[in-house]
């Protein structure tokens, strides 16, 4: 009994700590513009290719260029990391695109969520013309866990130990993310200008630079969720990272929009609620996950640790 | 005022009346003349081409997750028309592929595209699930369809114009678990995983399950998954929980390969036999060296030695840096060939002169089914309601190289099956 709970949280752990960290992606964004960046899930897409690449892979017999590779392929935390910068600077460059234009002249801000898509539609077809639609799996002991066993047995639950690895590097990426918020003075910046934009700039901060910092970390952290997925399965066509990035997203509204704690929760709880559904109806995983979002927002609109909203009058 | 009887011509409602009726007759005559333009423009209601290559279509899996299927059934169908068209022949005929990607309206699309285009028949589509969705079209256009892929139940019965040329699961599933069995008698506990979002997973899955059945097995643990699903800790955790001696598998290529990827790693030792999905060498990246081991029932085997499968396996190792030829591309290879066949019997007895693409197409159906095919999967032949009959078939091992991302499907067994001898 206790052994198959524990079973249940290191499942729902396992696939929490990526969905926090997808999450966490867009409550940066959101809390800065008060705006969704549905590029999200392409971003998470790009990151798993671009590591899959910089590892040394070719691209398959589909894409632009069949057989190309680099001609050498970096270590696997390095390649991470390569990656996760790529994946922020094309984030970056999604923002100049889809956002900077629009919140130049002033227009709503729910136009930006049709450019996001946009931007991220076009990601994940260039993606499909420069890598072709097959699946790709990282090379076998790239991430130099050859040494290490398949699987830990904790407590009499099973999990894989890249798993273990993928949880430990989310929580990582989220402690670090929230003790720079925290404690830094770029960190400080950005919650300033998420609390109040206007305020912020006449304190002297540049919140131009913060939006784009944003940006950058956001792309980061769904370069760096695509990457660690791509290690732990493989990368199913260039659409894998979209259904990450919806479910990012409910993560989002679940843990309370704009709320970096709430995200972290957020991923767990809907890990958990997944972790949770019986065997015999785990091909409605989705479909449950979405109805206990559902059933959450009817109780508390706000999300699990969100605050309400005071609009003035 | 009162009128006096009658309908008076400046009768308000006899004006109406009136202005209906004209109504209706423009309509109808615009209605009528529509059906005659759509009909002279209908390519099946003009004469087939005396000269030049007939076009024969196919959609397949170009892109989306079954990809990895239509990738292989191009390269067969284009060993095919290579091999073929250097042989003498009445009739040269020109392929027209398209891309039916990996779900139903894309299939749908395609066919419809290649039917407007005048094709003569078609072969496709990749999945059973989009052939359910796509086939009844061409069979209301009365266009020839011969599936090269699905072996789902019921893909003859969608109409009479539709054909397969890839043995139903039903006919090469149970192999595999005599198999297992044979090599672990003592077997009681299974584990069943199956994509219930495929309607070829589903439909497999039945099947095992019959078998699994009959055998007297009763599954410890049946798991649903998804197509689209990429990890399985929570499936594979809850079925190992009840300790099994063999695992089944009925899914495609990319889930199915991570699948079993994951069960090894997750410390699963017992046997493994998988469903057609994953008959395909593009599973050896996914699951690279977990997949050693596998046990599948096949309807091809390159070691098949004859000299069709001779000439077929050392073309397709020539275009893939010396890759060994899967039942896919096998499959696909025959689908073209027996077309391509029964076209040039027809040709040869001048059944193309004279008559609407319409009536071409009907007796290109005719001929097909009635004709005798020595293919790369052995002779074959179809029965009236259009699906295959093929005697032998075969039960394969996962063999995985050093490098563990190649590997090869070796023969472990060759069964005849008299029910199903040509």
């Amino acid at each position: 009994m206790i052994e198959a709970l524990l079973q249940t949280l290191l499942n729902g752990a396992a696939s929490g700590g990526v969905y926090a960290l997808v999450a966490l992606g867009y409550t940066l964004i959101f809390s800065v513009l008060g705006v969704i960046n549905f590029a999200q899930g392409a971003l998470f897409s790009l990151g798993g290719y671009l590591t899959y690449l910089f590892l040394g892979g070719k691209i398959g017999v589909n894409g632009a260029l069949p057989g190309w590779g680099l001609p050498v392929g970096l270590p696997f935390w390095l390649a991470l990391l390569v990656a996760a910068l790529g994946s922020g600077a094309v984030g970056l460059l999604v923002e100049r695109i889809a956002f900077a234009p629009l919140r130049r002249r002033g227009a709503e801000p729910l136009l930006s969520l049709i450019t996001s898509l946009g931007a991220g539609v076009v990601l994940v077809n260039l993606l499909q013309l420069l890598m072709g639609a097959e699946g790709y799996a990282f090379p076998q002991g790239a991430a130099g866990l050859a040494h290490l066993p398949e699987s830990l047995l904790i407590g009499g639950a099973r999990i894989r130990t890249i798993q273990v690895l993928l949880l430990a590097i989310s929580a990582l990426a989220v402690a670090g993310l929230s003790l720079w918020l925290e404690n830094s003075r770029s960190g400080k910046a950005m919650r300033a200008v998420a609390e109040d934009a206007t305020t912020a700039t006449l304190l002297g901060i540049n919140s131009v630079a913060v939006v784009r910092l944003a940006f950058l970390l956001s792309g980061m952290l769904a370069g760096l969720g695509g990457g660690l997925i791509g290690m732990s399965v493989s990368l199913a066509g260039p659409y894998f990272g979209i259904s990450y990035g919806l479910k990012g997203l409910a993560v989002l509204v679940l843990g309370g929009l704009g709320s970096v704690p709430g995200a972290i929760v957020g991923g767990l709880v809907m890990g958990l609620a997944e972790a949770l559904i019986p065997a015999e109806a785990s091909g409605w995983r989705d479909a449950l996950a979405f109805a206990i979002l559902f059933a959450v927002l009817v109780l508390r609109p706000s999300g699990l640790l969100g605050r309400r909203q005071l609009e003035k009058v | 005022m009162l009128r006096s009887g009658g309908l008076s011509p400046t009768d308000p409602l006899a004006a109406r009346r009136r202005g209906s009726a004209r109504l209706a007759t423009a309509l109808a005559g615009a209605l009528a003349l529509l059906a005659y333009l759509s009909r002279s423009s209908d390519p099946a209601a003009q004469p087939v081409r005396q000269r030049g290559p007939l076009p024969l279509g196919a959609a397949l899996a170009l892109t989306g997750n079954a990809n990895l299927y239509g990738q292989d059934q191009r390269m067969g169908i284009s060993l095919a028309q290579g091999w073929l068209h250097n042989r003498p022949h009445h009739r040269a005929v020109e392929l027209q592929l398209e891309d039916g990607a990996s779900d139903e309206p894309s299939a749908i699309a395609a066919f419809n595209l290649l039917i407007r285009r005048g094709v003569i028949a078609l072969i496709g589509p990749t999945l059973s699930q989009q052939a359910f969705a796509a086939d009844p079209i061409a069979q209301r256009r009365g266009v020839p369809v011969v599936a090269a892929s699905n072996t789902a139940k019921g893909i003859p019965q969608i109409g009479a114009f539709i054909s397969r040329v890839s043995a139903q699961s039903s006919v090469i599933a149970p192999l595999s678990i005599d198999e297992a069995l044979r090599r672990e008698p003592g077997t009681r506990r299974v584990a069943v995983f199956f994509a219930q979002d495929d309607a070829y997973s589903t439909a497999e899955t039945a099947i095992f399950q019959k078998v699994l059945a009959a055998r007297g097995l009763t599954p410890v643990s049946i798991q649903r998954t998804q197509l689209a699903d990429n990890d399985f800790q929570n499936p594979i955790t809850a079925a190992l929980q009840q300790r099994p001696q063999l695992v089944v598998i009925s899914a495609q290529a990319v889930d199915g390969g991570n699948l079993i990827r994951q069960l090894r790693e997750l410390g699963y030792r017992g046997q493994i036999v998988v469903g057609n999905g994953l008959n395909t060498p593009n599973i050896y990246p996914i699951c690279q060296r977990w997949c050693d081991g596998v046990l599948i029932a096949q309807a091809y085997s390159p070691e098949l030695n004859t000299p069709i499968n001779r000439s077929f396996r050392s073309l397709f190792a020539e275009a893939n840096n010396g890759r060994v030829p899967g039942q896919i591309a096998a499959q696909a290879w025959t689908a073209y060939q027996v077309l391509f066949e029964a076209i040039q019997r027809l040709q040869a007895r001048g059944g193309f002169s004279g008559v609407t693409l319409a009536e071409a197409r009907w007796r290109l159906l005719q001929e097909l089914l009635s004709g005798r095919y020595n293919t790369p999967l052995g002779p074959i032949h179809f029965r009236a309601d259009g699906e295959v009959v093929q005697g032998r078939f075969y039960v394969a091992q996962v063999r995985m190289d050093g490098t563990g991302r190649n590997g090869r499907f070796t023969l472990v067994r060759e069964r005849e099956l008299p029910e199903a001898k040509p």
